[in-house]
C-alpha cells in the first residue's frame, strides 16, 4: 500500500510539473528544455526556506512552497522578456542554456549543498498535500484554457501571425504560457524536495526537462486530460517494468518520433475527456460526414 | 603573456571542435531553417565509430576517422528521411520538429547506454599514430598537446575542403542558391531534396569527425551529446545560417571560455556561455554576422 | 479645401529590401464606406503594401495613416484591435479548431475580463463569455456558416475557408478590411458569390474594403475606386472607368488579361 501510495504521490508531483508544461508546449506551441532549471529553482529555495529560516512549523511549508513557485516565477519573466519576442529556434535554445546555467550555478553554491546535493531535508509532502494541489493546479489549468487567454494561446500556437493580425498579444500570451509554466515547475520542484528529502542539481537536467515533455506528447498536445493520462503512464510505467529500465528511455525516444510522424495528436487527439469534449468530437465528425455527403450529392447532380 | 599564449592555444584547440560542430549545425539551418536538436547525439556516435572502427575493427587511424564520418553521415541522412521528411510533406508546424529531434537524440543516447553501457571510454594511445604520442611540443614556454595540434589541422583542413566545395563547385552553389531560397532554385531545376540529404551529409559527416576529435581529446561516453548546446551557442553567437559566422562564434566562444576557466575559474565556464548567449540575444540576435530577416505574409 | 479625412491614407510609402524597392513611393486614399481595389501585376508591390499597413513589415519611407493617425511600425496586433484587420493570400486559418473556434477565438476583443477572473471564475468572467458565444454566433449565421460550425477549419471547402477567414476578420469589428486575393483560385459562379458577399459585408458592418484581386470582373464589379501598381510604383488612379480605359493600364496589365481570354 505504501508502495502505490509511493508512485501515486510522485505522479502528484510530476502532474503539476507537466501540467505547466503542457500549456506551455501542448497549448501554446513553445518547446523548451529547460524547465528542470525551474524546477530546481523552486526545490532549492523551498529547501532553504523550510529547513535553514527555521520558520514555525505550520508555516514553513506553504512559505516554502509559495517562495519556490514565486522564485521560479520571476526568473520566468527575465527569461521571456529577453527570448520570447526572437524566432522559435531561439527561445530553445536560451532554454537549454538556461537549464544548464541553473544546474551549473547551484553545483557551486555550497550553501545549497554544492554538487554533492542537500540531504535530510524535512519531509513535508503528504499525499493529501499532493491531490489537494493537484486538483487546485488541474482546475486553474482548466480555466485558463477555456478562457480568452488560453483561446489565444492556442491561436498563437495554430498561426502566430494569423493570430497577431486578429489582435492577439502574442508576446503577452507567450509570456503568461511561461510564467504560469515555470510557477507549477517550482511548485513541484518544492513538492519534490521535502518528499524525497535529498535534492542535487543533476536531478533537474535536460533529462528531467525531456521527461516531463515526453509526458505532454505521450498524452498529446493541447488536452488537459491527455496530460494526466500521460502522466499517470508514464510514471507508473517504469515501476511495472522495473527489469527493462534502461530500455525504457530507448522506447519512449522512438515513441515519440512514431508519435510525431504518425499521430501528433497523442492518446487523447487533443480531445478532452468530458461530456463536453466528447460532445464536440463527435458533433465535429457528424458534420465533417454531413459535408461529405453533400459534396458528393453535388457532385453527382452534376454529372447527371 | 605566456600563460596568455597558452590559454590562446588551449583556446584554438576547443574552437576547432566547436567550429566543426557549429558549421554543420548552422548549414543544416541555413537550408532548412530548422535547428536539428539531434546534431550532439549525431557527435556523439561519431566518438563511438571512431573508438570502435580504432579498437575493434583494427583500422589504421585515418581510416578510423573516414569510417566515423561516413557513419555518421549515414546516421544524419536515415535521420532526416525517416523522421524529419514526412514531418516536412505533411507542412508540419516547427513544434513537431523540435519534438522529434529530441525524440530521436533520446533514442540514439540511450540506445548507446542500454547496450555498450554509461562508462567513459578513452582512446587507447598505442593505437594513435606515432606523432599523436609522446609528450607535448615545446615551443618556448608553451606546451603544446600533440593531439591538440592535430585537431586543429584536421579541423582546418575539414573546414577548408568545406568552404572549396560551396565557393567553386557547382554542388557548392546548388547549396547556396538552396539557402537563399528552396522554391527559386528548385524552378532553376536544382533538386530541393538531393541538396537536403547532401547537406545533412555534410553536417553529419563533420559532427562524425568533431566526435572523434573530441573523444580523443577527452573521452567518450553517452553524455557528450549535451556537447551540442555550445555548438547551437558557438553558431547563434556568429550568426545563425552563416557558415563564416559559426566558425567565428566557435573560435570566439572557446576563447572567452577558455580565459574565464584559466584566469577566474573553471567552475563559472559554462556559465560564460550562457551570459554570452543571452547577451547575444538581447544586443544583436541575427549574430556577429548575420543579416536580419523579416517574416513574410 | 473640404477634404473628408480618408479612412486610410499611404503617402510616398516605400519599403526597400536590401537593393530592391517592392514599393517605391505609393500615395493613395480610401474613403470611408468604399470598397477600393488594388491591382498590378504579380510582384507588384500588392501583398508588401497590406504587410505595411498591418505592421508585419517595417516601413522604408513615408506614413501610413488610419482615420488621421499614423500606425505604420506599430504592433500588428494594436493595428489590428484599431480597427484594420485582414485576410491572406495563402488561406492561414486556426486549421485544427472548429469553425466555432476560430471565430469565437477572434472575438476575444469584444470581452472584458482579465486572468484572474478566468481563473477563478468570477461572475464577470460567465457574463462576458455568453456575450463571445452569442456574438460568435450570430456572426457565423450572418455569413451563412452556422451549420458548418463544428468542423474543422481545415475539413472545409476552400470557397467556405476563404468566407470563414473574412469571418474571421470581421469579429474584431474592424471599420478597415483588407482582403488579399480573396478570389484565388475560385470559378466565376463562387467569384459572383464573393463579389455580392463583399457587398453585403460593406452594407452590414458598416466598413470599407481594401481588395487586392487579380480577378478583372470582382475588380470591375465592386470597386468604387482603384489604384493600379507595377514593379511597386503606382501606375493609375482613379475610378473603375477611368483606370479601364487608362492607355498605360491596358499596356502593362489588362491588355494581356484579354489576350488570355481570348
Amino acid at each position: 500500500m505504501d508502495y502505490i501510495q509511493g508512485i501515486a504521490v510522485l505522479i502528484g508531483i510530476n502532474l503539476i510539473a507537466v501540467l505547466g508544461l503542457s500549456i506551455l508546449t501542448g497549448f501554446t506551441g513553445l518547446f523548451s528544455f529547460g524547465h528542470g532549471g525551474f524546477m530546481a529553482i523552486g526545490a532549492y529555495v523551498s529547501a532553504v526556506v523550510s529547513s535553514r529560516l527555521n520558520l514555525p512549523y505550520p508555516i514553513a511549508f506553504p512559505m516554502a512552497i509559495l517562495a519556490g513557485a514565486a522564485a521560479a516565477g520571476i526568473i520566468s519573466v527575465f527569461i521571456g522578456k529577453l527570448t520570447l519576442n526572437l524566432k522559435g529556434d531561439y527561445f530553445c535554445i536560451a532554454t537549454m542554456g538556461f537549464g544548464e546555467a541553473v544546474r551549473v550555478v547551484l553545483n557551486n553554491i555550497t550553501y545549497v549543498g554544492g554538487a554533492r546535493g542537500w540531504a535530510n531535508l524535512p519531509q513535508f509532502t503528504t499525499w493529501w498535500v499532493v491531490l489537494v494541489l493537484d486538483v487546485v493546479c488541474v482546475v486553474v489549468a482548466w480555466n485558463l484554457i477555456n478562457s480568452r487567454h488560453g483561446r489565444n494561446m492556442v491561436a498563437v500556437r495554430e498561426e502566430e501571425l494569423a493570430a497577431q493580425m486578429a489582435g492577439v498579444n502574442v508576446f503577452r500570451s507567450k509570456m503568461i504560457a511561461l510564467i504560469v509554466s515555470a510557477v507549477l515547475a517550482g511548485i513541484a520542484g518544492a513538492l519534490m524536495a521535502n518528499y524525497i528529502q535529498f535534492i542535487r542539481p543533476t536531478m533537474f537536467n535536460m533529462a528531467k526537462s525531456t521527461d516531463l515533455t515526453i509526458m505532454v506528447i505521450f498524452g498529446g498536445l493541447g488536452s488537459i486530460s491527455g496530460t494526466i493520462a500521460g502522466t499517470i503512464l508514464l510514471v507508473s510505467l517504469p515501476e511495472v517494468f522495473r527489469n527493462f529500465a534502461q530500455w525504457r528511455l530507448v522506447i519512449y525516444g522512438l515513441a515519440v518520433i512514431v508519435i510525431m510522424v504518425g499521430r501528433p495528436q497523442g492518446l487523447m487527439g487533443g480531445v478532452e475527456l468530458t461530456p463536453s469534449g466528447i460532445r464536440k468530437l463527435l458533433a465535429a465528425r457528424r458534420a465533417k460526414a454531413k459535408l461529405e455527403a453533400e459534396l458528393k450529392a453535388a457532385e453527382q447532380g452534376d454529372a447527371a | 603573456m605566456d600563460q596568455f599564449l597558452q590559454q590562446l592555444v588551449n583556446g584554438l584547440s576547443i574552437g576547432s571542435i566547436y567550429a566543426l560542430m557549429a558549421v554543420g549545425y548552422s548549414l543544416v539551418y541555413s537550408i532548412m531553417n530548422f535547428s536539428n536538436f539531434a546534431h550532439g547525439s549525431v557527435i556523439m556516435l561519431g566518438a563511438y565509430f571512431g573508438f570502435y572502427a580504432l579498437t575493434a575493427l583494427g583500422v589504421p587511424f585515418s581510416v578510423a576517422f573516414f569510417i566515423a564520418a561516413c557513419g555518421t553521415a549515414a546516421v544524419a541522412v536515415i535521420l532526416e528521411r525517416l523522421a524529419y521528411k514526412p514531418l516536412r510533406d505533411r507542412r508540419a508546424p516547427f513544434l513537431y520538429f523540435i519534438i522529434t529531434a529530441m525524440g530521436a537524440s533520446i533514442f540514439i543516447d540511450n540506445s548507446v547506454i542500454a547496450t555498450i553501457g554509461p562508462t567513459p571510454k578513452t582512446f587507447p594511445s598505442e593505437l594513435l599514430p606515432s606523432f599523436l604520442q609522446g609528450m607535448p611540443l615545446e615551443w618556448g614556454a608553451l606546451n603544446v598537446g600533440r593531439i591538440d595540434i592535430a585537431i586543429f589541422v584536421v579541423a582546418a583542413i575539414c573546414l577548408g575542403l568545406l568552404m572549396l566545395f560551396i565557393d567553386l563547385t557547382k554542388l557548392g552553389k546548388a547549396i547556396q542558391a538552396t539557402a537563399y531560397n528552396m522554391k527559386a532554385s528548385a524552378l532553376m531545376g536544382i533538386n530541393p531534396n538531393f541538396v537536403i540529404i547532401l547537406v545533412f551529409a555534410i553536417g553529419g559527416g563533420l559532427a562524425g569527425v568533431a566526435g572523434v576529435l573530441y573523444g580523443m581529446k577527452y573521452q567518450v561516453f553517452p553524455q557528450m551529446s549535451s556537447i551540442t548546446l555550445k555548438s547551437f551557442i558557438a553558431a547563434v553567437f556568429g550568426g545563425l545560417g552563416s557558415l563564416p559566422g559559426a566558425l567565428l562564434g566557435s573560435v570566439l566562444l572557446a576563447l572567452i571560455e577558455t580565459f574565464v576557466s584559466g584566469y577566474l575559474s573553471t567552475q563559472y565556464r559554462d556559465l560564460f556561455a550562457f551570459i554570452i548567449l543571452i547577451t547575444m540575444l538581447v544586443v544583436r540576435p541575427s549574430g556577429i554576422m548575420g543579416r536580419d530577416a523579416e517574416d513574410k505574409a | 479645401m473640404n477634404e473628408i479625412l480618408p479612412l486610410l491614407e499611404l503617402k510616398e510609402l516605400t519599403k526597400r529590401f536590401g537593393g530592391l524597392a517592392a514599393v517605391n513611393n505609393v500615395s493613395f486614399k480610401v474613403q470611408e464606406g468604399s470598397i477600393s481595389g488594388l491591382i498590378g501585376p504579380n510582384g507588384a508591390g500588392k501583398t508588401t503594401i497590406f504587410n505595411l499597413i498591418t505592421g508585419v513589415y517595417r516601413v522604408t519611407d513615408g506614413q501610413i495613416l488610419f482615420q488621421g493617425k499614423p500606425i505604420h511600425n506599430q504592433e500588428p496586433f494594436k493595428i489590428a484591435s484599431g480597427g484594420v484587420t485582414r485576410t491572406f493570400q495563402n488561406i492561414r486559418l486556426f486549421k485544427n479548431l472548429s469553425v466555432f473556434d476560430n471565430v469565437y477565438t477572434a472575438c476575444h476583443l469584444s470581452a472584458n475580463y482579465g486572468l484572474f477572473a478566468s481563473v477563478l471564475r468570477l461572475p464577470r468572467f460567465r457574463r462576458e463569455e455568453t456575450i463571445l458565444r452569442d456574438k460568435a454566433r450570430s456572426l457565423l449565421t450572418i455569413m451563412g456558416l452556422e451549420d458548418r460550425q463544428d468542423i474543422a477549419a481545415n475539413n472545409l471547402p476552400y470557397g467556405l475557408q476563404r468566407r470563414l477567414e473574412i469571418t474571421r476578420a470581421l469579429a474584431l469589428d474592424p471599420k478597415l478590411l483588407l482582403l488579399d486575393e480573396p478570389a484565388a483560385g475560385m470559378n466565376p459562379d463562387e467569384t459572383e458569390q464573393l463579389m455580392r458577399l463583399i457587398g453585403e459585408v460593406r452594407k452590414m458592418f458598416s466598413i470599407s474594403v481594401l481588395v487586392i484581386e487579380h480577378h478583372m470582373d470582382l475588380i470591375m464589379g465592386i470597386c468604387d475606386h482603384i489604384h493600379v501598381l507595377n514593379f511597386g510604383c503606382t501606375l493609375a488612379d482613379g475610378s473603375a472607368e477611368e483606370v479601364a480605359n487608362d492607355p498605360k493600364v491596358v499596356e502593362a496589365y489588362l491588355g494581356a488579361e484579354e489576350e488570355k481570354q481570348c
